[in-house]
């Protein structure tokens, strides 16, 4: 507090300085230093890129001046002026000249100058759930995207609202009306469905029709492995219906044995629902036995809901597409049929080979066809169909492997079908609503509407209802204390409506609609500053608590801000600690991360085939980098622990798949490790200074920073330094072809990059983003160390020369010198979150106070959370 | 700088307001909107419809050049209309490969921007009630949208025909009910507005310019609801046409899906109600059996083929399935005349294509396309070589196209002339 205090002191007494001059004479020493190191290029009205720095005076007061001369310092810092074929400068020549010319571009660059902005889609979606209470709101399809600036989506220039968001938040406000006051629905009417064997789904193998009836032959959690469900049917009104299914055993003497009843389960599932859902998904209705071979009918009653239809599974079928399981039944099957094993061997080893598994052309039942081809081939080849052959080992682990087992399994299920046991439906009958039944939608409806408008008391008018809903609500949905006069002229909108003759439900959808497409709803940091040209107390808690929960100000928030006490030092930090994300998974952590590191890309990234990296360690890398972030967060660990740290968060598994490594834990083990062991996430203990471990050794972030297929390392060094450093590249110019990997060839990147360097123009940028993307070749597109390049073979020459002359010869090399100069990246993390929660990138002034900021966290032993803690508390974040 | 609409002086009653104005504000800038009318005799309506899995290039591409080619087995239902169609081959976007470029289709060489079928829409659809239709035959996960804005906002998709035929043949009570809604919002906005202008008032004028983005937007959808509003006060379109009493939304039933669809497109296409349609034919999950022949996978499976023979045979069974719902179109648009006297299929392109050319190998080179209909000079497989210097490509169709509709194009994502010469 009291360094920021002495800050605004000294502050005030530069302008004043520099007010009372007019412009400010440039000093003997400086010009001589900018003579002989700038005016050969910048000078005169030939100066180079229109820079001309020839002055003998500045006019402070010129906004354009000083923008040049913040251009000025930040090339001179960052080492890109003078270019490499000039002369280099000193670094005493440097610092005089930033000396210079630093205190007066502070105090001509006042923190703050955040535009209003609407909220982003995240903001957005998530403020309408809770400020409705509508938790399982989700941005209709279709909703518009928003536009992203400097690597972020909530910066005020990209937060441009256009007719279009503008339609589609009054359509949003028209859905949240419908839930909240529905509009009358017409009474039900009765109805009778009659589905029969090919009225219903038949999804992947799960199902196949045999005469009269439909066979289903799997019990896997996956619905359309294993379910079929009446695809004609769907139920308009909730209510209690009347179901009716024949079913019958089918068994047959070549098949396999089967005792006891069938068990069918039936389940409701919204016809909608995704084909890809678990069988857990949906509410089970009832279980059936069936005992017989001949169809028998069963009727019972249940509750279904508007949308539904009735799904089938049956529970204890000895088919199951689970690998392990799976796994061991065919094994035991292998065991007892040898020409059995012979046929899977040679439908999965078509080439003979037990290295070239084809499984895509198993799926379904052209899998089974093939199969069943070679089984009763009488010519069979049974020479390795035992169970110590290869071939028979690599076809097992094929059937455990997720990359296998569902072709095979989808094909197996065909000798069910055709031979059984199987279970079969015949008809399937649904009738009624007997009576209507409230859904769990309408009972989320009426409490919806019971927290929005509360019970009506004895006495009370309609209007008084809609006013004190108002009263309420207003404050809630705008984030601020409204007027009297604010509620009143709200009311007439409902008030109008009910004169027209129009219901009270009518009226008060149409104001919450209106309320809805309000500016004071959609936008924040709306009201102007306060005198010091700061947030008033309200906009504060907005910010706050939109930058670290992504959602509107809790009710603590909005109590502190109305007692006027949450710009105190104290309350401002104890509240942002509060509200810090404690779990990964929370949306800041995704939001921040996701952005700053750019894993959103994730997703949307397709190694190639030859990397054999699916969604799921996709899904695991991203993880990965969360949950390091949110422990570094919550344990408030050191700054270099982002790069270095002595832990990582990971599964055994990957570590030794991906990364090559086995974490301590898993070393020197008397017996091997179980399977959940291997593939638990947790907290290992990593080496540091090793290959792995940190930010930058993270698949995520080599994932994100390549392309799936091949690294570029223009690519990975441009982002690195904007990202990790803090030293944005300007884009190349238009003019130049982008450089192609010759993957095939024998140019090495290094050879096809040399020509950066021998460009003068080219190398002011690419001297200082090349060595950097080289640091990283030894990282493939998923994070792999390798010591090749592809293609080529040539070993990987990761050697370079830093910004600051540092020599560095690998990823490790450059881990150390990070390491060394910490601040540069503390600023740059401490510049992306404060652009995140302010919304505006931030200035010159703004960057400096960063750096002091950054620098006396570091002096005072302090971690990631007191410097988020401290950002929070700076005249940064307080400033409009 | 633009300022604040003053529509706290606006009566009390916005709705006759604007209804009273419409005709008065309204059209002038809506047929600024429209830009040139179509040639004289030219087609007004456009269908592009592209299926997510590709076409077995074997089975589409016809193995002659010319007009004398045979007819290959994907195409097999169109034989009666031989001189209303033109095939292409050779011709794409050079847009980058996989699942997630798909949208290159309509959107050229950079997937996800400015859509054709939008484009067409932004030049000739305003006029109409709904600028343009997007629907999908089978849902599930991959690309929610094959159309975008100009914005590069994706355009959600209708599955449910009951949706459709809601939207252009309303009950008295579901036109009374989007009525209420349009009407009521619209005439709520002013205390809205009044609110936002004492606001505005005390902000410096910086933050006044963001406001302005939103007193614009206000009055851009103020006129789109002007618009909706004055088409609801024509007379209803009524149809003989009816709907099963369920949706046939799931995956067994995609076929039969894409045909009610079709015979809905055909309606509204008839009665002026859109002159933009769009079809997305999903792939992921859809289709296990066709007629009652169970297939031997699914239709994704199917198009993972490794070039195994049975599964190529029921792909292209699928395939041709889908042609075979497109021949039914033709031939719906074909027997229907429009008030000049030719035929609807005259007075509409139809584009039949995909974003991918191999699914098998994930390739979006060589994209199988067709054209019909339009009032072309059809009738003949247009064989192109991408290898050859100046080769055309896909974009270059496309602008034809337009040109066709009236619309002066010269440029579509990476092509900057047209095909013309192919149609004379």
């Amino acid at each position: 507090m009291w360094r920021f205090l002495v800050g605004i002191a000294v502050l005030v007494d530069v302008l004043a300085a520099v007010r009372a001059e007019g412009p400010a004479v440039v000093p003997q020493p400086v010009r001589t230093i900018l003579a002989e190191t700038c005016l050969d290029c910048h000078s005169g009205d030939t100066a180079e890129a229109g820079v001309r720095l020839d002055r003998e005076a500045i006019d402070w007061g010129d906004a354009a001046e000083v923008d040049l001369w913040r251009r000025v310092v930040e090339v001179i810092e960052d080492h890109r002026m003078p270019p490499s074929d000039a002369e280099p400068a000193t670094q005493a020549a440097r610092d005089t000249l930033v000396a210079f010319l630093d205190p007066p571009l502070v105090a001509h660059t006042p923190f703050g100058g955040t535009a209003p902005r609407r909220l982003s889609r995240d903001e957005y979606a998530a403020t309408i759930r809770r400020l409705c209470q509508q938790p399982a709101f989700t941005l209709p399809v279709g909703f518009p995207p928003d536009t992203e600036r400097h690597g972020f989506d909530n910066l005020a220039e990209g937060l441009v609202l256009s007719p279009a968001h503008l339609e589609a938040y009054a359509a949003v406000a028209s859905v949240v009306a419908d839930e909240i006051f529905p509009p009358p629905r017409p009474a039900p009417k009765l109805a009778r469905w009659e589905a029969g064997p090919r009225d219903l789904v038949l999804s992947f193998s799960a199902a196949t029709v045999h005469g009269d009836a439909l066979r289903i032959a799997s019990r896997s959690v996956d619905i359309m492995r294993s379910c079929t469900w009446p695809s004609r049917i769907e139920i308009r009104d909730s209510g209690t219906y009347t179901i009716t299914v024949a079913a019958s055993q089918f068994l047959s003497p070549t098949g396999h044995r089967f005792t006891g009843p069938m068990k069918l389960e039936v389940y409701a599932r919204p016809l909608s629902a995704t084909d890809r859902s678990r069988v857990s998904a949906f509410r089970l209705l009832r279980t059936i036995e069936i005992a017989s071979e001949s169809p028998a009918s069963t009727s019972f009653e249940a509750d279904l809901y508007e949308g539904e239809t009735v799904l089938f599974r049956w529970v204890n079928a000895e088919m199951t597409h689970e690998y392990d399981e799976l796994a061991d039944q065919l094994e035991g099957w292998f065991r007892d049929d040898p020409r059995f094993l012979a046929a899977w061997q040679q439908a999965v080893f078509p080439s003979g080979n037990p290295g070239q598994a084809e499984t895509s052309r198993l799926r379904g039942r052209n899998g089974w066809d093939i199969v069943a081809r070679y089984w009763a081939d009488p010519q069979l080849d049974l020479s390795e169909a035992t169970m110590v052959s290869k071939k028979t080992r690599r076809l097992l682990e094929v059937c455990r492997s997720n990359s296998g087992t569902f072709e095979i399994a989808d094909a197996l299920c065909h000798f069910y079908h055709e031979r059984g046991p199987a279970l079969e439906i015949h008809r399937v009958v649904i009738e009624g609503p007997a009576q209507p039944v409230e859904s769990p939608r309408d009972r989320a409806r009426a409490a919806a509407r019971r927290a929005l408008v509360g019970e009506r008391r004895d006495g009370q008018t309609d209007v008084d209802v809609a006013r004190s809903m108002l009263t309420a609500f207003l404050p809630r949905a705008f984030r601020r204390p409204v007027t009297d006069g604010t509620v009143e002229s709200f009311l007439t909108i409902a008030t109008r409506h009910w004169d027209e003759g129009h219901s009270f439900d009518e009226g008060m959808h149409l104001l919450l609609r209106s309320v809805l497409v309000s500016p004071r709803f959609l936008y924040r940091g709306i009201e102007p500053p306060d005198a010091a040209g700061c947030c008033d107390q309200f906009d504060l808690a907005t910010r706050l608590a939109y930058f670290l929960t992504q959602a509107p100000p809790d009710a603590r928030l909005v109590d502190l801000a109305t007692r006027g006490r949450l710009a105190e030092p104290g309350v401002l930090r104890a509240e942002a600690k509060r509200l810090l994300p404690k779990q990964p998974h929370e949306p800041m952590i995704r939001s921040f991360v996701g952005q700053w590191l750019d894993t959103k890309l994730l997703p949307g990234i397709m190694p190639d085939a030859k990397f054999r990296f699916d969604e799921e360690a996709t899904a695991l890398a991203r993880r990965e980098t969360e949950r390091f972030f949110t422990e570094i967060l919550q344990q408030n660990l050191p700054m270099k622990t982002f790069i270095d740290p002595d832990f990582t968060f990971s599964t055994i598994a990957f570590c030794q798949r991906n990364y090559g490594f086995t974490p301590s834990i898993a070393k020197n083990q008397a017996s091997p490790l179980p399977a959940e062991e291997l593939t638990r996430f947790q907290r290992l203990d990593i080496d540091r200074g090793g290959r792995y471990g940190g930010l930058l050794g993270q698949a995520a972030i080599l994932m994100a920073t390549a392309n799936g297929v091949d690294t570029q390392p223009v690519i990975r060094g441009a982002w690195v330094l904007e990202n990790i450093l803090g030293m944005p590249s300007p884009p190349p110019p238009k003019n130049v072809p982008a450089l192609t990997p010759d993957t095939q060839g024998a140019k090495t990147p290094r050879d096809l990059l040399a020509a950066h360097t021998r460009e003068a123009s080219c190398a002011v940028c690419h001297r200082r983003i090349d060595p950097v993307g080289f640091a990283l070749e030894n990282y493939d597109p998923v994070g792999r160390w390798r010591a090749t390049w592809p293609g080529s073979g040539a070993a990987i020459d990761a050697s370079g020369t830093l910004p600051d002359g540092t020599v560095i010869r690998s990823p490790m090399e450059f881990k150390a010198w990070l390491v060394a100069n910490i601040d540069l990246f503390s600023n740059c993390v401490a510049e992306k979150l404060l652009t995140y929660a302010t919304g505006r990138v931030p200035n010159y002034a703004e960057q400096r106070e960063i750096k002091n900021i950054v620098r006396a966290n570091r002096e005072a032993g302090m971690g990631f959370q007191d410097l988020v803690l401290d950002l929070v508390g700076s005249r940064m974040f307080h400033a409009h | 700088m633009t300022r604040a609409p003053q529509l706290g002086a606006l009566p009390l009653d916005r709705r006759q307001f604007l209804r009273a104005g419409a005709t008065v504000i309204a059209l002038p800038a809506l047929e600024a909107l429209a830009g040139p009318s179509t040639p004289a005799g030219g087609p007004r309506n456009f269908v592009a419809i592209g299926t997510y899995l590709g076409w077995h290039q074997h089975a589409f591409f016809p193995k002659q050049a010319g007009r004398d080619y045979e007819l290959p087995p994907t195409l097999a239902p169109l034989a009666g209309l031989r001189d209303q169609f033109t095939v292409f081959s050779g011709l794409d976007h050079r847009a980058p490969n996989g699942h997630a470029a798909w949208n290159n289709f309509l959107c050229g060489m950079t997937p996800g921007s400015w859509s054709l079928d939008q484009r067409i829409a932004d030049a000739i659809g305003q006029e109409t009630r709904y600028p343009s239709i997007e629907l999908t035959a089978g849902s599930g996960e991959g690309p929610q949208a094959m159309s975008f804005t100009r914005q590069g906002v994706g355009l959600p998709q209708i599955d449910r025909p009951s949706v459709l035929y809601k939207r252009l043949f309303a009950s008295e009570s579901d036109r009374a009910r989007t009525d209420y809604l349009l009407a009521s919002g619209v005439s709520a906005l002013d205390v809205v507005l009044d609110d936002a202008k004492r606001l505005e008032r005390s902000l410096p004028s910086r933050d006044r310019a963001k406001l302005d983005e939103y007193f614009e937007s206000i009055r851009a959808v103020e006129k789109r609801m002007e618009r909706q509003l004055a088409a609801l006060d024509e007379p209803a379109t009524t149809t003989t046409y009816k709907l099963p009493d369920y949706d046939p939304i799931t995956p067994n039933l995609q076929i039969e899906a894409e045909g009610i669809l079709y015979d809905l497109a055909t309606l509204a296409l008839e009665s002026g109600q859109t002159r933009v349609i769009t079809m997305f034919l999903h792939g992921l999950g859809q289709v296990f059996s066709l007629d009652g022949r169970q297939l031997v996978a699914g239709y994704h499976g199917l198009s993972h083929h490794g070039n195994d023979p049975v599964m190529i045979r029921d792909l292209i069974a699928i395939e041709t399935a889908h042609v075979n719902c497109l021949a039914r179109f033709l031939d719906q648009l074909a027997r229907k005349k429009t008030p000049e006297g030719k035929t609807l299929l005259d007075d509409t392109i139809i584009l039949l294509g995909t974003g991918m050319g191999d699914a098998s190998r994930h390739s979006n080179a060589n994209l199988p396309t067709l054209v019909a209909g339009g009032g072309f000079r059809h009738g003949s497989h247009v064989a192109v070589d991408p290898k050859e210097a100046n080769a055309p490509l896909l974009g270059n169709l496309y602008i034809t196209l337009m040109q066709r509709l009236g619309i002066e194009a010269g440029q579509f994502s990476n092509a900057s002339r047209d095909m013309n010469e192919v149609f004379s």
